[in-house]
């Protein structure tokens, strides 16, 4: 072996790794390329990964972000040895075991159990070391009597279940998760997450996730990458590579916004148009996409009248990316009474006071009810903005994953100052 | 790849057992079928060659019905036809194995090949108890499984090197079986090779395919086996193992972009 596998620890070394494919126009194509012994040139070339270095120590979870097509499954298919780099290297120390797509190697007309077997040929493992963890397998997938049921009459999140069970008890050194995740329900995902944290715990394996969902990333990877049209464009801690991320994000939602020329994404039966929505300061009327967390903001909302609308009722919302409501208001919740609105141009403005949400990028959500609650506006993702953090604040110490930052107060008092009958068992 | 072969070979078995499995199951008759299918062959064999042409060839042992002269060269010729047939689409039909999971490609074109010969096995079985009822049963079966090892070898060759080109090339898919089907008239299955021009005769007796099944007709029935040609096979099957095996593990890399 050479001296990265002396230098303790490394797993994973990848240097300039490299990943062109080539494209023929048809089948005859690729027979002449193979007759003329490449003398002659009868394709094109695509390059999906382009000069990649990383190095990965043992006990890390690395996720890898970017837009669909930058090359996030072909880096996966190079660490697994399922593809072969067109040109730099990878040194890989440990057993791989791969996710890329879940239950690969199932055959829909066995049972779960014959399957499972044979997905433990397929990792190595010889039928009475199978026999040994089938049980925690088979309990891990939660399935019950399925299991000697053929795979085809599973629904498609038992089948989920099955693989990712399969593959999770492994005992690999190298886990490699491709948007494997996604489906299963809620239970099932907290249960991987679960799981994935107390194999995190113990930093034995390495696992190499790629998803779309920032949040899931940011929340169980220690080190990030972020691959943009086959380039490793950002390469570092999780925080600092997501934020990166997000940001580009936002401006290409920008970008489309303006592409669309106003024209926001809605259902409405025309008595109304929105014409603008922009965010700006409190004490500034300077447009801005960046709003401090704490601070103030403003939504202001430039809509048009084609008719006489009476007893408006306008609601304005921020949702995340992956469309989970936080928090919304309605004007005449808040007013206590709803307005007529004439023929014309009229602008309405939305004061958030303290922006209680937590660092992150967010949409705005807007609708329009009439005096009989019908909904005569109603888009979502429409504008959106990004919430960053306040110097003051030390985002580092936050809990993950919440949404919101409510202002708590805490206090620790001594238990003899205060009455035993405060306390009820 | 020899050590790696060696903790392959319980996956290869799976996968046969697999192979084997899928085609009886949800049938109403299972895994019976692997022996009703040729016990049917036989009997059709024991009528149409038997009763209805009376043929004989010219050094037929006496009181030997031919039908057992035909079946046993269609034993061998069945594991080198079936598994060249199904090559081409031994690596295709599992574009998941290529692109999606770690996994020892050169052995799927291994898996027609394992499920032929577990037919075969079972048809010899069917042979023995046919000679046994008709009175002509002689040692000389048992070599069959060594005498077989030319075409198993030449038969891996084939598949590894047209299970790759099946995989860049749709067309195989129904160029093979065509080829293999005319392979069937050419080889001395039903007729020997004594009656072939004598011009002919050495591109009979040379070829693995046409060395094996005359050896084994003639170990069945106690005949004079000629070693010289089976020893020559048994190289050039060889060399077409290795080949076949060097051209696929070449084009290996190539099969992820391809599916």
């Amino acid at each position: 072996m050479n001296l990265l596998t002396l230098s303790d620890n490394i797993v994973i070394s990848a240097r300039n790794l490299t990943k062109t494919y080539r494209l023929f126009d048809g089948p005859g194509d690729r027979i002449k390329q193979f007759l003329s012994l490449g003398l002659r040139k009868y394709h094109s070339e695509f390059t999906a990964l382009n000069d990649v270095s990383f190095d990965i120590r043992k006990g890390e979870t690395v996720g890898v972000v970017g837009r669909n097509g930058s090359g996030k499954s072909t880096l996966l298919q190079l660490v697994c040895g399922i593809l072969k780099p067109t040109s730099g290297s990878i040194t890989v120390n440990g057993r791989v075991a791969a996710l890329l797509e879940l239950g690969a190697g199932f055959n829909p007309e066995f049972t779960g159990r014959e399957n499972v077997y044979f997905q433990g040929a397929l990792m190595g493992f010889s039928m009475a070391q199978m026999e040994e963890r089938f049980e925690a397998i088979a309990t891990f997938a939660g399935i019950g009597r399925f299991i000697d049921q053929p795979v085809r009459v599973y629904s498609s999140g038992m089948f989920v279940r099955l693989a990712f069970a399969t593959v999770i008890h492994s005992d690999a050194d190298i886990l490699m998760v491709d948007e494997a995740l996604a489906v299963g329900d809620e239970s099932f995902q907290r249960k991987c997450f679960e799981r994935i944290e107390e194999i995190l715990d113990q930093k034995k394996m390495v696992i190499f996730f790629v998803s779309h969902n920032i949040r899931q990333i940011e929340r169980i990877c220690s080190q990030v990458f972020w691959l943009d049209q086959g380039s490793l464009r950002l390469g570092g801690k999780s925080n600092d590579v997501c934020n990166a991320y997000h940001n580009e994000i936002i401006k290409d939602v920008h970008a489309q916004q303006v592409e669309r020329s106003g024209a926001y994404n809605c259902t409405a039966s025309g008595e109304i148009d929105v014409i603008d929505i922009s965010m700006s300061h409190a004490d500034t009327s300077d447009c801005v996409d960046e709003v401090v967390m704490h601070g103030s903001a403003v939504v202001s909302i430039r809509f048009r009248c084609h008719i006489p609308v009476t007893s408006l009722d306008v609601i304005v919302g921020f949702h995340t990316a992956d469309s989970v409501y936080v928090v919304s208001t309605s004007s005449s919740a808040v007013l206590g009474q709803s307005r007529d609105f004439e023929v014309g141009e009229h602008i309405v403005e939305c004061t958030v006071p303290d922006m209680v949400l937590t660092p992150g990028v967010y949409y705005v959500r807007l609708a329009f009810l009439d005096g009989y609650r019908r909904n005569i506006w109603d888009g979502h993702r429409l504008h959106a903005f990004r919430v960053v953090a306040d110097s003051a604040v030390n985002v580092m110490r936050m809990p993950q994953l919440s949404l919101v930052d409510i202002p708590f107060q805490w206090s620790f008092k001594d238990p003899m100052s205060v009455p035993k009958e405060n306390f009820q068992v | 790849m020899i050590s790696n072969f060696t903790t392959h070979r319980y996956l290869l078995g799976q996968l046969i057992l697999r192979d084997v499995l899928l085609r009886y199951r949800g049938a109403m008759f299972g895994i019976l079928w692997i022996f009703l299918s040729p016990l049917l062959m036989l009997a059709i064999f024991a009528f149409v060659f038997g009763h209805i042409f009376q043929s004989r060839w010219p050094e037929q042992p006496e009181g030997l019905p031919f039908w057992l002269l035909l079946y046993s060269g269609l034993i061998v010729f069945n594991i080198f036809g079936e598994a060249v047939s199904r090559s081409p689409t031994a690596v295709r039909a599992y574009p998941s194995y290529v692109k999606k999971i770690i996994f020892p490609v050169y052995l799927l074109p291994l898996v027609p090949l394992g499920t032929c010969l577990i037919h075969a096995g079972l048809n010899l079985l069917i042979l023995v108890a046919a000679l046994a009822w008709t009175g002509h049963l002689s040692s000389g079966i048992l070599l069959a499984p060594l005498l077989i090892l030319p075409v198993l070898l030449f038969a891996t060759g084939l598949s590894w090197f047209l299970s790759a080109w099946g995989v860049f090339i749709k067309d195989m898919t129904q160029i093979v079986p065509l080829f293999v089907q005319m392979t069937f008239f050419l080889s001395p299955v039903l007729y020997p090779v004594s009656v072939v021009p004598p011009a002919l005769r050495p591109l009979y007796e040379y070829n693995p395919l046409g060395a094996v099944i005359e050896a084994i007709r003639a170990a069945v029935f106690g005949m004079h086996i000629s070693w010289v040609p089976w020893i020559v096979s048994l190289i050039s099957g060889s060399i077409a193992a290795v080949l076949g095996l060097a051209f696929f593990m070449h084009s290996r890399d190539e099969f992820a972009d391809a599916l």
